[in-house]
């Protein structure tokens, strides 16, 4: 499921009108679309918000990869759906409220499908955070790829050795996680030190505020699909009746 | 009696890349042998099928004579051991020793014969002054043998080794060389994947060259290794003996250097 969920919100280069967009722009679309979906309350708002939210999934063609980070939160979608159901809010209000997750769910997963690690770079030095947090972030970000072709060739290498991953009861079963963390982890840090000394021999953090190849400049486009923004926004407020 | 038997084997990657492509082997009992190719060639790919890791997308792989969709990667393991290429992907205990004992209890072995078998494979691979270190503070050649001790320990019927020689010097290839000329020796099944035929040269083993998931190439080493144009387009270079012997006009190439030393002196006037 961890694998899906990586798979899902892993950024992959493609060229559509929504990719080629400046990310602060495609922040500006995921928050917008994100509150829509924060201020939904019952089936037809709903529907409207996943309307707004797929055309600009579809123009990215990201429509699929979406629907698979949906899958993964279906889980807990579920939790909340029963949880709320006991709680006796009703069946159509407990609906509701679990589809408003859902939506929240692919309305914040479109901007991380759209933009690059590089862009999300761009866009948290723009907001003026510490070069070194964003740094971390960002590279976090850019690990979780490598460490998970890490974890499919370690425990392919354990399941080769014996072990059997999904056998015994659930204190086996977390026992068994021991030969597949324990080398993910030392790897991780090995991996985590190199890149430390590689940085430092590139001359990171030699000087105060270094700076940048790429500066992020707004375009006509970005400009247009800014307008289109606010006054889908501006719309789907209106039609919702909070203004 | 051909222990793995590999029909028109087709592998397509989720991401749709095709990784093996209408692959056909036979390797037979005691046999030894090389399969070679650059980088991304379907080396490792195949490597995974043979215990049942991958299922090929079409055609069939059998591993004693069964079809490898009828068994566990488990069941398969315990007749087919692969050590791969990174050691660092499999070392997690404490002891060098634990790290031998894990496969072991995992087929089943009583303690009494793990323990045994332990004391068998440290013996065996010149290992027991490590015994009780943790494997992670070991050097590249002793994790390297100890990797293939943890296989070895249970004692399958056939050994795969991924790029045993990646990372390793030169005093640690020859140790290898040697494990598997004592494997050799035992009459086991050895399939060793590299791209290093410099390595793979004094073993003399039957040569099977991949280039993008194709068997382009299964003979004899003498046929495989003179054969520059392949060697070119697989992305490998030529052992310098063979390069040697054909800039001298010797068919066959010497074996090892003093082949070479005694020819060479034979000839002077």
């Amino acid at each position: 499921m961890a694998h899906l969920l990586a798979e899902g919100l892993r950024f992959r280069h493609e060229d559509t009108p929504i990719h080629r967009l400046d990310p602060r722009v495609k922040l500006l679309i995921s928050i917008a679309l994100f509150s829509i979906s924060l201020l939904t309350t019952d089936l037809y708002q709903l529907a409207i918000a996943f309307c707004a939210i797929a055309v600009p999934a579809a123009l990215a063609k990201s429509l699929r990869r979406l629907g698979k980070v949906m899958s993964v939160s279906l889980t807990f979608a579920a939790f909340i759906f029963v949880i709320n159901l006991v709680f006796s809010y009703g069946l159509y209000r407990s609906a509701t409220l679990t589809l408003r997750f859902m939506a929240i769910v692919a309305s914040t997963s479109l901007f991380f499908v759209t933009t690059s690690p590089d862009e999300l770079e761009y866009v948290m030095r723009w907001f003026r955070l510490p070069r070194d947090f964003v740094f971390a972030f960002v590279t976090a970000v850019r690990f979780v790829p490598v460490l998970m072709l890490d974890l499919t060739q370690i425990i392919d290498a354990q399941k080769s050795r014996g072990l059997e991953m999904d056998k015994g009861g659930p204190a086996k079963r977390l026992r068994n996680l021991i030969p597949v963390l324990i080398p993910l982890i030392v790897n991780a840090l090995v991996r985590s030190g190199e890149l430390a000394e590689a940085m430092e021999s590139r001359g990171y953090g030699a000087v105060k505020n270094p700076t940048s190849l790429y500066a992020l400049h707004l375009k006509s486009r970005d400009y247009a699909a800014l307008l289109v923004t606010v006054a889908v926004w501006a719309g789907v407020l209106l039609c919702f009746r909070v203004v | 009696m051909a222990v793995i038997e590999l029909r028109d084997v087709a592998f397509r990657q989720p991401n749709g890349v095709v990784a093996l492509d209408g692959v056909s082997l036979d390797i037979d009992k005691g046999e030894v042998i090389a399969i070679v190719g650059g980088n991304g060639a379907g080396k490792t790919t195949l490597l995974k099928h043979l215990n049942g890791l991958l299922k090929p997308s079409s055609g069939t792989v059998r591993v004693f004579g069964k079809d490898t969709r009828e068994q566990s990667v488990a069941e398969l393991s315990r007749r087919v051991g692969l050590v791969f290429q990174n050691s660092d992907h499999q070392l997690f205990s404490e002891t060098a020793e634990a790290e031998v004992l894990f496969g072991l209890r995992n087929f089943g072995f009583s303690e009494d014969e793990a323990a045994k078998r332990t004391d068998e494979v440290f013996r065996y691979f010149g290992l027991e002054h490590l015994r009780k270190r943790a494997p992670l503070t070991l050097s590249g050649g002793e994790k390297k043998r100890l990797c293939i001790a943890a296989v070895t320990a249970w004692n399958p019927d056939v050994l795969v080794l991924d790029e045993p020689t990646v990372g390793q010097d030169y005093p640690s290839k020859l140790r290898i060389l040697e494990t598997i000329r004592r494997l050799m020796e035992a009459e086991k099944t050895v399939i060793v994947v590299s791209h290093d035929l410099e390595f793979l040269w004094p073993l003399w083993a039957r040569t099977v060259v991949m280039i993008a998931g194709k068997v382009v190439r299964d003979g004899d080493p003498e046929e495989v290794y003179s054969d520059s144009d392949l060697l070119e387009s697989a992305g490998l270079r030529q052992p310098q003996l063979v390069t040697i012997s054909k800039m001298l006009g010797r068919s066959p190439s010497f074996r090892n250097v003093s082949d070479a030393v005694h020819w060479l002196e034979r000839r002077e006037p």
